[in-house]
């Protein structure tokens, strides 16, 4: 087969031709329907259709996740509040022992602290005002762990009134429970705090 | 921006759920409140630990901090710790062997083993309100020991009072 008779496709395949003119030659220009060209302008790219469904699926997950974790968290509070509520004698006896301040408010501590975790405890379980409940969760475990801290630093060996399903002494475990019981509501906070801020930029 | 409004609201819920907590305590146990505010709480939480005791250890004598060191002093009482091996080993009553409740659950320990079933023990722990010293002492009662007493005043007390202590560290 003489040269000059190669169809085009083989004279570029052997670089007889330059790039640019054998491209055009190759792949001449379509000219496409009025039709045609509408169809592919109302069809959505793959990808779009399918973030939609994705994101909804992810946000459902987190939602689950976080109400999860507040309905356990609240459910501990509630728990450890009733104990307290329905022994409120033993506990004030428990809150005396750390003598601090006055016996008059030891009393008072006695008779609101458990309800300040009933309060919390039972709005996380409910969903309502979750992240108040969490803030408030957050203020009174941070201030155990200040008295824990006290407590310690002044040798006292003496049971925390913190223990939920045993008692507990006041020392390092005690210490523990209460750092990651505080992390736990304070992350939860953040988290919600931050979805909050992102929906209602939206 | 909108964080910082989102955490005043909170703060401002979480102080309204507060006060409305406050409130419900107060109310809900007003009686707990009005012997605080009389002076009277510390009186009735050791009135009420008594007749706990009494219904609970029925069977264990008590002592108090004059009786307990009375006996220390005549010096042929053992006096037994309650508490945990790092709180005894801190500070104790002199002469005092350690044997927590945790001990007592092994029938053939050698601590039981070496002391005479008819001989005077006096069991302490750390606080008036523990009940460590009744609950060893109510042990040692069904182990065969027949002349344990459980020294209500706590360490503290004793320590307080100035009487002698000992270190193992």
């Amino acid at each position: 087969m003489a040269s000059g008779q190669w169809p085009v496709k083989t004279k570029v395949c052997l670089g007889l031709l330059p790039g640019p003119l054998a491209y055009e030659e190759l792949f001449p220009k379509v000219e496409l329907g009025v039709e045609r060209k509408q169809s592919l302008s109302n069809r959505k790219p793959k990808t779009e259709n399918r973030k939609p469904s994705t994101q909804k699926s992810e946000k459902g997950l987190n939602w689950l996740l976080l109400r999860g974790l507040g309905i356990v968290l609240g459910s501990l509070f509630f728990y450890a509040g009733l104990q307290k509520h329905y022994h409120a004698y033993e506990f004030a006896e428990a809150v005396l022992a750390y003598r601090l301040g006055p016996i008059w408010l030891a009393g008072v501590a006695a008779a609101v602290l458990p309800w300040v975790e009933l309060t919390a405890g039972g709005l996380l379980i409910a969903g309502f005002k979750r992240r108040s409940s969490l803030l408030l969760l957050s203020l009174l475990i941070a201030s155990f762990l200040v008295v824990m801290g006290v407590t310690m630093a002044r040798g006292l060996k003496i049971d925390c009134g913190c223990g939920l399903f045993f008692q507990a002494q006041v020392g390092p475990l005690a210490i523990l429970q209460d750092a990651v019981l505080l992390a736990w509501a304070g992350g939860l906070y953040w988290w919600e705090l931050r979805a909050g801020a992102v929906a209602s930029s939206q | 921006m909108q964080i910082r409004r989102f955490l005043w609201q909170d703060l401002t819920w979480a102080f309204f759920l507060l006060v409305l907590a406050v409130g419900f305590g107060l109310v809900k146990q007003w009686g707990l409140v009005s012997l605080a505010f009389q002076g009277d709480l510390a009186d009735h939480l050791a009135k009420m630990r008594e007749q706990r005791r009494e219904q609970q250890f029925q069977g264990v004598k008590t002592l108090n901090l004059a009786q307990a060191y009375e006996l220390f002093q005549e010096g042929r009482t053992l006096f037994i710790d309650a508490r945990k091996d790092e709180e005894y080993a801190e500070l104790h009553i002199a002469a005092a062997v350690n044997l927590p409740l945790e001990k007592l659950k092994d029938k053939d320990n050698p601590a039981l083993a070496n002391i005479a079933k008819e001989r005077r023990i006096v069991v302490y722990c750390g606080e008036a309100n523990c009940d460590l010293a009744l609950k060893v002492a109510e042990k040692l009662q069904a182990a065969g020991f027949t002349r344990v007493e459980a020294y209500l005043g706590g360490f503290r007390a004793w320590d307080e009072a100035g009487y002698p202590v000992d270190t193992s560290k």
